[in-house]
C-alpha cells in the first residue's frame, strides 16, 4: 500500500478512506442509537446505553482523525483505543453471556452484524496514528522552544 | 417505494463506484464530473423519498416510520459529504472514498427496501 503520508496528518492519503468508513460508522452508529434510545431503551438499557456509548465515541474518532493536530491526536489515540477494548470486550461477553445485554450492540459478535468493520477498523485507526506520529519519515523538525534554543556556537568554523 | 428506482439506484451506484475504482486504478484523484454523477444519485433518492412519503401518507402501510426515515436522512447525507470530503484530496485515496460511498448508498437502499418490503 502506497499511502501518501504527511507525518502528522492523519486525514490525509490513506486517512482519507480512513476518515470516510470512521464517519460512515458513526452515522450509523447515531442513526441506530437514537433510533434505540426514542423507541425502546427500557427494554435493554445495558445495550442501548452501548450503543450510545459507542456512537459517540465514533463520532468522537472521526472527528479526531479528520482534524488531526496535537490536541486532535490524542483525543483520536483515546477513542480510537476505547473502540478496540469496547469491541474485544463485548465481543467476548456477548459470545460467553448473550444474556448480559439483553439485544445486540454495534460492538456484539466483534462487529458481525456491520460486517466486522468495527472490529478490524479500531487497529488500522491505531496502525494509522503511529503511522503518521510526528517524527515519522521525514517529518519537518518540531520548532525549537524559546530559551532552550542553543546559542550559535562561535567556535564553528 | 417502487421496485424500479431500487434497480435504477444500484445501477448508477455500481457505475460510479466501477468509473472511481477505474481511476484508483489510474492512480487519479476524483474529477467534476464524478460528483455530478453523485448528484444524479442523490436526485434519484429524493424522488424516490418523495414516493414513499407520499405513498406512506395515502396508504395504510404499518411502516416502522422512525427506522426508515432514518435510512433516508442516512443515505441523502453519505453521498454530499463523502464527494466533498473526497475532493478536497487530490490523490487517488479521493477516488477510493467516492466508490465506498457509492456502494454505501447502494447498499442502504437495498435496507431502505427491505424495510418497506417488511412493512407493506
Amino acid at each position: 500500500m502506497s499511502a501518501t503520508t504527511t507525518p502528522g496528518r492523519t486525514g490525509r492519503g490513506f486517512g482519507r478512506l480512513l476518515v470516510t468508513v470512521y464517519g460512515i460508522l458513526a452515522f450509523a452508529a447515531v442513526g441506530r442509537s437514537s433510533y434505540e434510545l426514542a423507541t425502546k431503551f427500557a427494554e435493554a438499557p445495558v445495550a442501548y446505553g452501548l450503543s450510545t456509548l459507542s456512537a459517540v465515541v465514533y463520532v468522537l474518532a472521526t472527528v479526531a482523525l479528520a482534524r488531526g493536530g496535537t490536541g486532535w491526536r490524542r483525543t483520536a489515540w483515546v477513542t480510537v483505543g476505547f473502540e478496540a477494548v469496547g469491541v474485544l470486550a463485548v465481543g467476548t461477553a456477548s459470545a460467553v453471556a448473550p444474556d448480559v445485554f439483553g439485544e445486540t450492540t454495534v460492538w456484539s459478535s466483534f462487529g458481525q452484524g456491520y460486517g466486522y468493520v468495527p472490529l478490524v477498523l479500531p487497529f488500522v485507526g491505531l496502525w494509522w496514528l503511529w503511522h503518521t506520529r510526528p517524527g515519522n519519515r521525514g517529518a519537518p523538525p518540531e520548532p525549537p522552544t524559546p530559551g532552550t534554543t542553543p546559542a550559535p556556537d562561535p567556535e564553528v568554523r | 417505494m417502487v421496485f424500479p428506482l431500487l434497480i435504477l439506484v444500484a445501477a448508477l451506484c455500481a457505475a460510479l463506484a466501477g468509473w472511481a475504482l477505474w481511476f484508483v486504478v489510474r492512480d487519479r484523484a476524483v474529477i467534476l464530473r464524478q460528483l455530478f454523477g453523485a448528484a444524479a444519485i442523490e436526485a434519484v433518492l429524493v424522488v424516490q423519498a418523495v414516493i414513499a412519503g407520499v405513498r406512506q401518507a395515502t396508504s395504510d402501510v404499518a411502516l416502522d416510520g422512525a427506522l426508515f426515515w432514518g435510512y433516508v436522512a442516512t443515505a441523502l447525507v453519505i453521498l454530499p459529504v463523502a464527494a466533498a470530503w473526497a475532493f478536497a484530496e487530490r490523490t487517488k485515496w479521493s477516488s477510493v472514498v467516492l466508490a465506498v460511498a457509492a456502494v454505501t448508498v447502494a447498499f442502504l437502499d437495498w435496507r431502505l427496501w427491505q424495510i418497506w418490503e417488511a412493512a407493506a
